[in-house]
Formats: structure tokens, C-alpha cells, sequence
């Protein structure tokens, strides 16, 4: 049957690319279907059951200053709050929280059914209708068709799963769901380029066979940090603490005498890995002069027993797994609720994408999420956004919107993938962002926010909360350029200061023992968080102004386009690595080429003095 | 903003060809042109007008002159330029070039005058081409001139540098990322003694390539070709008379004679692969690969055969059998021209020079060729390959020393990441820049990381 009504996006996959990239278009007022396996795994968790963390939580607050929905869901399911890099500064501060799953499905599910132009509807999807280069809808399970203008496809690990335990392995996706075998075949017909990944999870044990009294504690952080903009700690439920146990030499010797029997080690996996997420028994061969691992034990939930131990993911065989696991700490007598497993999937070269998440080869068609060679919700979430924002632009024939890496994590992340692509499952840390002092999850509304509005991505009351805090935080700003500082006053033994004459406000909060504590307690009319993020900003003033000239140059070559119908072939001068490079990746500008690897100045003068050249003919 | 649309950046570099000639003039061009030529004369200037001055570097007089001022867009690059007449010593000149970076120029690219002057509509369509081969041809010559001073102490050094740097923001680096894990990365770093290292280390080396002790100048040109060809005759006719020896460089290896000597005011290295005996032994073999290796990093190549053993129909293949038509250009001498009847119209093949290094008939030729031949590159080349690598290092060490000062201030770390990254940067100039995938690389395979 051919479904009667015709939608502008259809997003196919309910995870977190999937859930943001439906949220996004409807918000943007496109009539949005999101078509889901399973409407009861929709905004599942299917790895460790924690949101955010360095470079990630980063992540989130972009996603929050555009409305989305991961940060208010994780204030609604957060269980246990922390401040990561507090000791550091604010560009590298980060926020983590632990969140009980099912509470993150009902909110992310709760939210969904709340937005206006979208649908929800569970079938899976097995064919795409393309005509002439451009899609025009989905085929389902039960052989209903859609039309649509536009496909957001975030399928996740489904695509062509494969799941090992020890040298058994079946075909499945993650957590016992069923794989999209019959989309992975009909993508691998398309002119994509596929690759393998792998990714493992641990074995999750049961809390009531494990003795917490030999384990230490980790409490959330109080005050509790928010994650979203609009949200408060008023609606965290109750909060629980998390366990830290290690492995021992006794775990490393059972690992170590069965290594042949784990699917990474017999050969049984040909997907790479993430080199920051290593199985257990990679640690144990790879770092064997360590003695011990860490394990950070995360509660799955409030209302189950079931525990995450992070830090042991496996693809050994069950009977090792328990073995190992009960040489361990705490878990003398554990119970394995579920065994560990590794995941292989396919997915497809972010190089065949375009900055707007839109392929290449099939118009109208977006990727998003770990289908593009990422790992981590964020990371999905971020280019479920991306991608549900621009299949809407496109459907309303405006211009894509390409984050560029001065202003977003976003723009980094997306900006990475394409030009670079990936080898392994590509994690967001703040060491890939040049603009790192920009970039800080304090001020992610300042940088994106009204671009949001402009949008029409953001609704109408994180348009007003936003306005209202520029407006507050101008004021402070005036204030503080407006004030001396006194020696001996009341406001010089607020800030600690010890001055021998009339100083600058400014110039006194730029000391580095100056803190928040301080200026709090001199503007304590002020909420807390407008007097942080003041501090901030006068303190990075000065780095802030130096990136500016670097962005500013950056832009002058953002400014120039570079003609579809340049032939980097013939272009003497151009090493052929280069030329290959060019020809495939058909850089729009010359910002984009200067991001290609292997670029050098003098290449870009040639890429210049022939754009000219072409556009002048 | 210039007609094209394009916000520029100052650049400055030295616009005529090097070598003691009676005049050089160091370039500027772009916003603040003027600026830092007013800076430099200490005294106003005038747009067309010729100024005489004396161009100083703060109190120190460097030499005298005269300053060039062209308002945009009346001017060769369509921009504000500044042009410096001074006396022709590469020494002045470098001086010059240095003043104007330290307040605010920076080292013009190869071929950038050009390029600016073709995209603000000061050359036509039709010029397009040759500013690209321009850029092509000096990029390519830069390039070589800086793999060959990169090689020796001055790399290792660099490398070694580089290679502490990167451990260093691997600390620091993994401590921003990673502090959930049980590592105390900073506590293994002593990242203020590190960095003190670093800066004496980055002190020492600039001092000593400043005095040209690890860095080569000069345009090289290596002669090549068969044994008995006569490549040693023909060193020596081109450093008789009137060319001034300047220095005798002993071989680093045992099979190559180097000559420093002035052609017509361009300082240029000949690069004899003289003494190859004509065997098949394994010595050599590694002659012949030798003599290739400088035939790939020189800015010419003088391909030497004997007139009297190789049939004019035949050099082509003979050229090409020794030096591939993709290396530096190249110039091809039939050498005893003396000890054959004359060749007859017929034989001259275009870009043959046949001479007699014996008589020294055809030398003259030869010698305008190959000033010619250098100047292209020369005039890029001459002083920027040293010239970009010193400032590479100044670089570093500001960045270094930064981090030095905010370190000790109590800055937070990332913004002592932020200098290092910046120093790192700089010294990747010169040694291959490490991405951020790189460095989480090192951090991977040094530290057991993740859950």
C-alpha cells in the first residue's frame, strides 16, 4: 500500500541521531515522520547509561542551545551529577551524568509526543525509492510505501550487525534487537563506500550479588549541575552513588590464559576498534606491566538492580567472562545479568557526505549519527540535529547550515568526518578543537542560539530565557567595565586582592587567583551563573581577540568559492596525491580545501589564481 | 580593502635576485605598507615620490637609501607598497626583511606579490598562467632549498624539539581529556623544567643558524653526467677569472666537490659528482646514486657530455638516462666541442650549449644560461628558505616563553596547552605539522585510556 500522505522528512531509526534530527525538522515546521524498529527503544541506551563527559558534554549544550532534547532529558533521567576538569578552566570544564534508562526513553518519548509535525510509526524500513539521483521515499517491512522530500537515515550499529562472544557469533543489532540486514544490502548497492567498525560492551552484573562495603564510592557533585539551559536540579529524580573497583592480577591471568578464545584475538573480528575504548583483554596484553584497571561501576537505574561496569567490555567467551569477573573485587559472588559481547557493523565513508550531512550520491538523502563512523550518543545526537536542520532547509529551499569549527563542536565534528574521514569510531575530545577557548560549554547559547532563532529551530521560551540572560549579562558586563577597584575598600577584601592603587575591575579579575567564589560574593545581586560566565569572558578576553585574527583570516578564504567546474587535474603545481584529493572531495571553498591533509600554502595560492581565472572567463 | 575584495595581510620579502649585486630592494605590500615603511626610514613618505633615508631598525642605522611609497591601487600589486632601495649585501637585506617582520610583515609565499597583483586586477587573463607557474616553479624550489637546509644537525635538532613538544603536550593534552583516568599524566611532565629546556634549546639553535652554520644559502647547481665528460674542466672554467671563489667546501661524502662561488653577483654552490670511475662494482653504484640525490634537491642541474662520444641525435636519451625531465630544470652541455669537426646547423639541438671547457669556447653562454636558469628561483629562494625557518623558531620560542610566564602566573592549563600548541605549530613549519588525531594517537599507545 502506498501511504496517503506525503511528508517532508523521514527519519528512519529512533536512537539519539534519530530522535534529535525528528525533533529538529518538526520544530522547523516540516511535516516530520520518524519510522522506528521499535517504539519501545526509542532514545535507548544501548551502551553505558551515562550522558555527556569532556568534548561530549560540549556536545550536548550545542545541542541544548538549539532546543534539542538530550540535555532535558538527561535532567529528567540523571541519577548522579558530575563536574569533570573543575580544577581546570571553563573552556575544558565538562559535565557528566549518570541517567536511569528507562526514565531517558520516557523523557526522549515524552518530548517526542509532545512536538507538533511529528509522527511516530514502527515498521522497518527496506527500501529507499530514488529516481534519478533523488529520493522520494521509503519502503517498509510489510511493503508500505512513504513519499517524502528528504530521508534522514540513522541506523546505527543495525546496519549489517554482527555480534561475537567468544568464538561464537551471530547476526543481530545492539542489545538483542534485530539487525537491518535488508538495508544494509539495498545501501551497499548505492555508490557508498562501506566500511567495518567494532565496538564492545562489558558484562553487566547484577547489584544484589555484589559486596559495595569493599568498594569505594563516588558521589555526585553538590551543588548538581544541569545539563540543560532551561533545566534545574528541582527535576532530577533521586540521586544515587556510583562504585570504583579494579582488576587484579588474578583477573589479568585468567584473561591472559584464554586469549585465544576471545573473538578480538582469534581473528573472528575484522572491524577496527576505538583505541580509547579498549577491551579488557587488549588492556591486559597491551599494558602488561599494569597490575590493575579501573572499573567504574554505573547504576543502570532506580528501579533495577542491573549495574554497568565500566571499563572490562569483552568478547570472550561466557564461562571467562565469569571467571574474570568474579576474581574481581566486590564481585566474588556476581551474578552476569547479560554477557558482554563485541558488535561489528558497517559504515559508510563520512568523506561521501557533504558539511550539510547530505550524500553525495543520493540528493535528499542524509546520514547520521554512528552509520557516519562515530561512536557515543552526543556524537549522534549532534549530527541528528545537523542533519534533521538541513533536511528541513532543504524542504523550505534554503541554503544547508554548515557549522563552521570556530563556532561549534558540531562544526568540528562534521568537519573532521568529511574531510578526513575515519578509522576507528571517532570520539569527540577538546583536543581536536583549535578553537577550544571559544568553544566552552558555558557559552554554547551565546554562540548558537540566536542562530537557532533565525533558524526556526529554537521555540519560543528558550528564545525569551535566552534574550532575557544576553540582556542581564550585558548589563553585568557594563558594570564591571564601569568599576575601580579601590585598595583597602570593601570590594578589593571581597576579591581577595591586595592593590596599591585604583585598578581596573577588569584588569583585576584577569589575575589568575581571581575566582568566581570571589566575584560572587562582589556582585551578589547577580545571579551565580551570569557572574561565571562575566568572569569568564573578561578572563579569555585576551585569547579570545588572538583567535579572532586567526578566524578572521580564515573566513577571508571561506568568502572564496571555488568553481564546480575547476579541473584540479591539470593544475601544474599540484602534487597528484592532491589532485586526487581535490577531485574527490570537491572543496566548495577555499577554507574547505585548506582543511584537506597534505595542503600547503603554495597549493592554495595555485587553487586561488585558478578560481580567479575560471570565474573571470 | 583592495579592489579585489580581499583583506590581505603585510607581506615583505626581498624582490631582487640575490647576491652582492650594487642594489636589492626588500618589497612590502598590503595594509600598513606604509606604516612600517615610515617606521623603518623614520620619516614620512610620499606617495610616487622617491625619499632618501637612512632605514634603521629602532636606534641601529642598518643602511641608506632609497624608499619607494605606491598608494593602492596604484601599484604593481594593487595594494599599499613600500619598496626599500638599499645596498645589495644579503646581510643588509635580511636585516631589512627582519625589521619589517618584527613589526607586523610577514614572509611573502612563493610567487605572492603576483598572486595579489593578478587577484586586485593588475594582470590580465592572459598572465594567469605564467603567475601559476610562477608560484609552481618557486614553490617547488622553495621546497627544495629547505630539504636541503633541513638536513644534517639543523633537522636532528628541530626533530629532537619537536619530538619533546609533542611528548609534552601529550601530558598535558591527556590530562585535559582524560582526568577521569588513573594516571597523574602532569605529574610525570615537570612541564616548567620541560619548557626551560625547551627555550635555552630553541635560544641555542637560533643563534647558531643565525650565523649560518647549519643553514645553506645560495642557489645549487650540480653538474652531472658520465665519467671523463669533463664535468671538472668545466668547474673549473666556470670559477676562473672573473667568477671570485668564495669558499672551498670540503665533500661531506668522498665523491662530491662543492664550490661556493659569485656568477655575476648570484652566490651560487657547484656540486662536482666528478670521480666516478666507469665500473660495474657496488661503489660505483653508490656513486651514481649519490650524484642523483643532489641532482634531485638542486635548483639546476647541468647535464655534462662528451661532444666526441655521444652522437647529437642521441642526447635526449643520454639527458634523460641522467636526469628525469621531472627534477629541477636542466641544462645540457656538449663538452670538447675542441675535439670534434664542427657540429654543423644541423646538430645544434635547441637548449644545447656546445662548448669546449678546455678552450673555453661557449663558457660566456653558458654562464649568462645559468644565471638565468637561477634567477627564477633565486629571487624566492635566495633568502626565504633560511629565512622562513629562523622565523619558525622565533615562533616557538615566543609561544614557549608565554607559556613559561603563564605557567608561572597559575594559568589554567588549557590556556598553557593553548601556547604550547601554538609553539608546536611553529616548529611543525619546518618538520611536518602533527594533527590532533596524531597526538591522541600518543596518548592511546602510551596510556592505558578508556573504559
Amino acid at each position: 500500500m502506498h501511504y496517503p500522505d506525503h511528508f517532508d522528512v523521514i527519519v528512519v531509526g529512533g536512537g539519539h541521531a534519530g530522535t534529535e534530527a525528528a525533533a529538529a525538522a518538526a520544530r522547523m515546521g516540516a511535516r516530520t515522520l520518524l519510522l522506528t524498529q521499535s517504539i519501545e527503544t526509542i532514545g535507548q541506551m544501548s551502551c553505558n547509561p551515562a550522558i555527556g563527559g569532556i568534548g561530549k558534554s560540549h556536545l550536548v549544550a550545542e545541542i541544548d542551545a538549539l532546543d534539542g532534547l538530550m540535555a532535558r532529558a538527561t535532567d529528567r533521567a540523571g541519577i548522579h551529577f558530575k563536574v569533570l576538569n573543575a580544577s581546570k578552566g571553563p573552556a575544558v570544564r565538562a559535565t557528566r551524568a549518570q541517567a536511569d534508562r528507562a526514565l531517558y526513553r520516557n523523557a526522549i518519548r515524552d518530548l517526542l509526543e509532545h512536538q507538533d509535525n511529528l509522527h511516530i510509526f514502527q515498521q522497518s524500513v527496506v527500501d529507499f525509492v530514488v529516481e534519478n539521483g533523488v529520493i522520494r521515499g521509503v519502503e517498509t517491512q510489510m511493503g508500505l510505501t512513504f513519499s517524502c522530500a528528504t530521508v534522514v537515515l540513522t541506523t546505527g550499529t543495525f546496519l549489517g550487525g554482527k555480534v561475537h562472544i567468544g568464538t561464537e557469533n551471530h547476526p543481530g543489532g545492539r542489545a538483542g534487537d534485530a539487525p537491518s540486514i535488508a538495508l544494509a544490502e539495498r545501501l551497499r548497492a548505492l555508490p557508498f563506500r562501506v566500511g567495518r567498525l567494532k565496538t564492545g560492551t562489558p558484562p553487566r552484573i547484577d547489584g544484589r550479588t555484589v559486596d559495595f562495603s569493599r568498594l569505594d564510592v563516588q558521589a555526585g557533585d553538590e551543588p548538581r549541575p544541569v545539563m540543560s539551559a532551561l533545566g534545574s536540579a528541582d527535576e532530577h529524580p533521586r540521586q544515587v552513588v556510583c562504585h570504583i573497583t579494579r582488576t587484579n592480577p588474578a583477573t589479568h591471568d585468567v584473561i591472559q590464559a584464554n586469549l585465544e578464545r576471545s573473538a578480538m584475538y582469534s581473528g573472528a573480528i575484522e572491524g577496527v576498534g576505538p583505541r580509547y575504548c579498549p577491551s579488557i583483554e587488549d588492556k591486559v596484553v597491551r599494558f602488561a606491566d599494569k597490575t590493575n584497571h579501573q572499573i567504574f561501576i554505573e547504576p543502570e537505574g532506580l528501579n533495577t538492580t542491573e549495574l554497568y561496569p565500566n571499563g572490562i567490555s569483552t568478547s570472550l567467551p561466557f564461562d571467562v567472562q565469569l571467571k574474570f569477573v568474579r576474581s574481581i573485587e566486590g564481585f566474588e559472588n556476581a551474578h552476569i545479568s547479560r554477557p558482554g559481547y563485541a558488535i561489528e557493523y558497517d559504515f559508510f565513508d563520512p568523506r561521501d557526505l557533504k558539511h550539510s550531512l547530505e550524500t553525495r550520491a543520493v540528493e535528499g538523502l542524509y546520514f547520521a549519527g554512528q552509520i557516519n563512523g562515530t561512536t557515543g550518543y552526543e556524537e549522534a545526537g549532534a549530527q541528528g540535529l545537523l542533519a534533521g536542520i538541513n533536511a528541513a532547509r532543504k524542504v523550505q529551499g534554503r541554503a544547508p547550515w554548515e557549522p563552521r569549527r570556530d563556532e561549534a563542536y558540531i562544526g568540528v565534528l562534521v568537519d573532521d568526518l568529511i574531510n578526513l574521514g575515519t578509522n576507528e569510531p571517532y570520539r569527540m575530545f577538546t583536543s581536536r578543537a583549535e578553537f577550544r577557548l571559544r568553544l566552552r560549554q558555558d557559552n554554547a547559547d551565546q554562540r548558537l542560539t540566536e542562530l537557532g532563532i533565525a533558524m526556526g529551530v529554537v521555540g519560543a521560551e528558550r528564545a525569551s530565557r535566552f534574550r532575557d540572560k544576553m540582556s542581564a549579562l550585558e548589563t553585568l558586563h557594563g558594570r564591571i567595565a564601569a568599576t575601580q577597584v579601590v585598595p583597602g575598600s570593601p570590594l578589593a577584601g571581597a576579591l581577595g586582592v591586595d592593590l596599591n592603587r585604583h585598578t581596573d575591575l577588569a584588569a583585576v579579575l584577569r589575575r589568575p587567583e581571581v575566582t568566581a567564589a570571589e566575584l560572587r560574593a562582589a556582585f551578589a545581586d547577580a545571579t551565580a551563573a551570569l557572574v561565571d560566565q562575566a568572569l569568564i569572558e573578561t578572563k579569555y578576553a585576551g585569547y579570545i581577540a588572538r583567535q579572532d585574527e586567526e578566524i578572521a583570516k580564515i573566513r577571508r578564504h571561506e568568502g572564496m568559492s571555488l568553481p564546480a567546474s575547476l579541473d584540479y587535474g591539470v593544475i601544474d603545481g599540484l602534487s597528484n596525491e592532491l589532485k586526487q584529493k581535490l577531485t574527490h572531495n570537491q572543496p566548495a571553498t577555499l577554507a574547505k580545501a585548506a582543511r584537506i591533509p597534505g595542503m600547503t600554502p603554495a597549493a592554495l595560492s595555485l587553487l586561488l589564481v585558478h578560481a580567479r581565472k575560471e570565474a573571470t572567463l | 580593502m583592495s579592489r579585489g575584495g580581499v583583506q590581505q595581510d603585510l607581506i615583505a620579502a626581498v624582490a631582487t635576485p640575490p647576491g652582492q649585486g650594487g642594489i636589492g630592494v626588500v618589497r612590502l605590500s598590503g595594509p600598513g605598507a606604509r606604516d612600517v615603511g615610515e617606521a623603518l626610514c623614520g620619516c614620512e613618505l610620499t606617495p610616487r615620490r622617491a625619499t632618501f633615508a637612512a632605514f634603521r631598525d629602532g636606534e641601529d642605522v642598518l643602511d641608506e637609501g632609497i624608499a619607494l611609497y605606491f598608494a593602492e591601487p596604484a601599484s604593481f600589486t594593487g595594494e599599499d607598497v613600500v619598496e626599500l632601495q638599499c645596498h645589495g649585501s644579503p646581510v643588509v637585506m635580511q636585516q631589512l626583511l627582519d625589521a619589517a617582520c618584527a613589526r607586523g610583515a610577514r614572509l611573502a609565499g612563493p610567487g605572492e606579490f603576483s598572486e595579489r597583483a593578478f587577484l586586485n586586477g593588475k594582470l590580465d587573463l592572459a598572465q594567469a598562467e605564467a603567475v601559476a607557474d610562477l608560484i609552481a616553479a618557486t614553490s617547488v624550489a622553495a621546497a627544495r632549498a629547505a630539504v636541503r637546509s633541513l638536513r644534517g644537525e639543523f633537522s636532528e635538532v628541530v626533530h629532537r624539539l619537536a619530538e619533546t613538544l609533542a611528548q609534552l603536550r601529550m601530558l598535558v593534552e591527556a590530562c585535559i581529556d582524560f582526568p577521569d583516568e588513573d594516571v597523574e599524566f602532569l605529574e610525570e611532565a615537570d612541564v616548567g623544567g620541560q619548557i626551560s629546556a625547551l627555550l635555552r634549546a630553541l635560544e641555542d639553535l637560533r643563534g647558531r643558524s643565525q650565523q649560518g652554520q647549519l643553514v645553506n644559502e645560495g642557489i645549487h647547481v650540480a653538474l652531472i653526467g658520465p665519467p671523463n665528460a669533463g664535468k671538472s674542466s668545466l668547474l673549473n672554467a666556470l670559477a676562473g677569472e672573473e667568477a671570485a671563489i668564495v669558499t672551498d667546501v670540503p665533500g661531506t661524502t668522498r665523491d662530491l666537490l662543492k664550490v661556493d662561488l659569485v656568477l655575476s653577483g648570484m652566490p651560487l654552490r657547484l656540486i662536482d659528482t666528478a670521480g666516478l670511475r666507469d665500473s660495474d662494482d657496488t661503489v660505483e653504484r653508490i656513486g651514481i646514486a649519490r650524484a642523483r640525490e643532489q641532482a634531485d634537491v638542486a635548483d639546476l642541474v647541468i647535464v655534462v657530455l662528451d661532444a666526441a662520444l655521444v652522437d647529437a641525435a642521441a642526447i635526449d636519451a643520454a639527458v634523460s638516462a641522467l636526469a628525469p625531465p621531472q627534477g629541477p630544470r636542466r641544462l645540457v652541455v656538449m663538452n670538447k666541442l675542441d675535439l670534434i669537426a664542427d657540429p654543423g646547423p644541423a646538430n645544434v639541438a635547441e637548449g644545447v650549449f656546445w662548448i669546449s671547457a678546455r678552450t673555453g669556447d661557449g663558457v660566456e653562454r653558458l654562464k649568462r644560461a645559468i644565471v638565468d636558469a637561477a634567477g627564477l628561483s633565486g629571487a624566492e629562494i635566495g633568502f626565504t628558505a633560511r629565512a622562513r625557518h629562523l622565523e619558525s623558531l622565533d615562533k616557538a620560542y615566543d609561544a614557549l616563553q608565554k607559556a613559561d610566564q603563564q605557567l608561572r602566573a597559575g594559568e589554567a592549563t588549557e590556556i598553557v596547552a593553548e601556547e604550547l600548541r601554538d609553539g608546536h605549530n611553529a616548529l611543525g613549519e619546518i618538520v611536518g605539522t602533527e594533527t590532533p588525531d596524531d597526538l591522541l594517537g600518543r596518548i592511546f599507545s602510551e596510556f592505558c585510556i578508556g573504559k
